[in-house]
């Protein structure tokens, strides 16, 4: 059976997304994307010594895009009408998107609405089939207050993240589980 | 061990071309352009109303269930009666979204009725529970929500998850609706071309946005004795360069494509036609055809692109245009490029205007790319 590591793990809330500055765009990204980003920045001297296009990411975001695509549609009635850049991040992805753009990440890509049950899983199966020698994982919670209005909630948003890879020193990925970072 | 090849069983379909594969089969043969004026999107508000609109009532409130149910159950009719007794417990669904129910948004946001249902279908992963429970799979569901590259990369996780024996079949379905939200996002971002998208048309200037349900069953080869189309190679990638444009050296789909053909064990002879991704924007074409030019060099397969057929139906594409594909290797042709009239300087001369007739056409690549710059490609084979 093969045996995977954690090797790097983060969680950040929308605290510490509010003074972070990661890169010139970061101020026009949406909640999800910069507490992506954010949540992965702490890696970066891991993927100095692994192939850029060897690097996987999973990310799960347990809204979706909602919070943004309440934000986005919000302006349709403002003076300068609906934002492309707003729309830029109205697909659940857009935090993987960021997160390879500023560490150069060009390997396979995976996201999924909802929990974060299948994230590890997934990974796992990245390197299990050599399609990857090491994955991102990420796991976003975000409601805007506009969105926790709509559905009733307080949580307040964050995001969890792990690195996946072959060789530790590390934890034995099957004891782990982004929601207890 | 080996692991097992996964067949396709059964494929479901409505979008532009009408209600039912037998529509798009049909309009695949003839090189139909589907896309008309919608009355929904006004030409004041939005850059076009040309798009491709599917056949279902506009006024309900669950428009993305219905795509997905409607394209589902067709898909489950094709099954043999061995694949129809495979236990539930062993069936999974994986569904492809980008925007789920919208519809459910632009109604709660303008205070109009909007049905329970409808409201839980703004979430994906709802969705996905909600059709997993109605057409019987007990066994893994998930969603997946890469942008316009969803599709391909449901279906390699429905390869994978049979692949390691978390189920024997899959329903993959890929379901977006006509909205105004996306319309008016693509419309923010002046992406829409006001004539309708001609794909790697030197006079091109954009996409039209459509609208589609698409299911495809995929199971355990061993269960599908008489089907002959596999899934054999796929591979997805980033361009990581920028969040709404390719990159220009198509370096991030040329990875994919690789990954795909050394997975399928193939060489680049060896692909008979690539469906496209061909949304008809300048750039993404230019870049597309970039990277099959780094892979083929100056002899490329037949390719051709159905988003002048269909629109660009975003989450659904991956799916449906891979169900283009299984009925031309079934039919033994190659559909044309709709719309396409002058083909861009510099582009690949193999580009497929008009269908055709294909003496041999054993391994389709077919690929798509997307926002946040990933890239899917993947293979089907015919035995």
């Amino acid at each position: 059976m093969n045996k995977f590591f954690i090797t790097a793990h983060n969680c950040v809330t929308a605290a510490d997304a509010c003074g972070a500055r990661l890169g010139t765009r970061f101020g026009r990204m949406d909640l999800s994307s910069q507490l992506a980003l954010l949540a992965v920045e702490s890696f970066a001297p891991h993927f100095e010594s692994t192939p850029r296009d060897r690097v996987a990411i999973v990310l799960a975001a347990r809204a979706g895009s909602l919070p943004t695509d309440v934000n986005f549609w919000e302006g349709r009635n403002a003076a300068g009408g609906l934002s492309p850049t707003i729309f830029t991040y109205t697909l659940p992805s857009a935090g993987i998107g960021e997160i390879a753009i500023r560490h150069r990440l060009t390997g396979p890509n995976l996201c999924f609405v909802g929990d974060s049950r299948d994230v590890l899983v997934e990974a796992k199966d990245f390197l299990r089939r050599n399609e990857a020698d090491a994955c991102v994982c990420v796991f976003v919670d975000v409601a805007s207050p506009a969105f926790r209005k709509m559905i009733g909630c307080t949580e307040a948003a964050k995001a969890t993240a792990a690195l996946l890879q072959r060789n530790g020193p590390g934890l034995p990925a099957n004891e782990f589980n982004l929601l207890s970072v | 061990m080996r692991e097992p090849q996964v067949a396709i069983a059964g494929c479901g379909a409505i979008c532009a071309t009408g209600n039912g594969t037998e529509t798009l089969l049909t309009a695949l043969k003839n090189n139909t352009s589907c896309l008309c004026p919608n009355e929904r999107f006004t030409r004041l508000r939005f850059q076009s109303n040309t798009v491709g609109t599917a056949p279902i009532d506009a006024t309900g409130d669950d428009p993305a269930y219905k795509l997905a149910s409607i394209a589902l159950r067709e898909a489950i009719s094709r099954l043999c009666n061995r694949q129809s007794s495979i236990p539930p417990d062993r069936i999974g669904l994986i569904l492809s979204t980008t925007k789920a129910n919208i519809e459910a948004l632009e109604r709660l946001s303008d205070g109009r009725p909007c049905s329970a249902a409808a409201s839980r279908h703004l979430q994906a992963d709802m969705l996905a529970a909600d059709l997993a429970s109605e057409f019987g799979a007990l066994g893994p569901v998930q969603n997946i929500s890469n942008a316009c590259v969803s599709g391909l990369v449901a279906l390699m996780q429905g390869a994978k998850l049979i692949q390691r024996g978390a189920a024997d079949a899959i329903f993959v379905v890929g379901a977006d609706h006509l909205s105004g939200f996306v319309m008016g996002g693509f419309t923010a971002l002046k992406a829409i071309d006001p004539q309708g998208c001609r794909p790697f048309d030197q006079d091109r200037r954009g996409l039209s946005p459509g609208e589609a349900g698409a299911a495809i069953v995929l199971v355990r080869r061993d269960l599908a004795p008489q089907s002959s189309i596999t899934i054999s190679g796929w591979g997805s990638s980033n361009d990581a360069n920028h969040m709404t444009g390719p990159s220009r050296d198509g370096a991030g789909l040329a990875q994919a494509i690789h990954a795909a053909m050394s997975a399928a064990r193939l060489q680049p002879e060896q692909i008979d036609y690539v469906n496209a991704h061909g949304t008809g924007t300048p750039y993404n074409d230019a870049m597309e055809s970039t990277a099959l030019r780094t892979i083929f060099g100056q002899t490329t397969p037949p390719i051709s692109g159905i988003k002048g057929m269909i629109g660009h139906t975003l989450g659904a594409a991956g799916v449906i245009e891979t169900i283009a594909c299984v009925l031309a290797m079934q039919g033994k042709f190659l559909p044309g490029t709709t719309r396409l009239n002058n083909v861009a300087e510099g582009f690949p001369a193999n580009l497929v205007k008009e269908p055709r007739t294909a003496t041999r056409i054993d391994h389709i690549l077919k690929l798509n790319t997307g926002f946040g710059g990933v890239n899917g490609a993947l293979i089907l084979s015919h035995e």
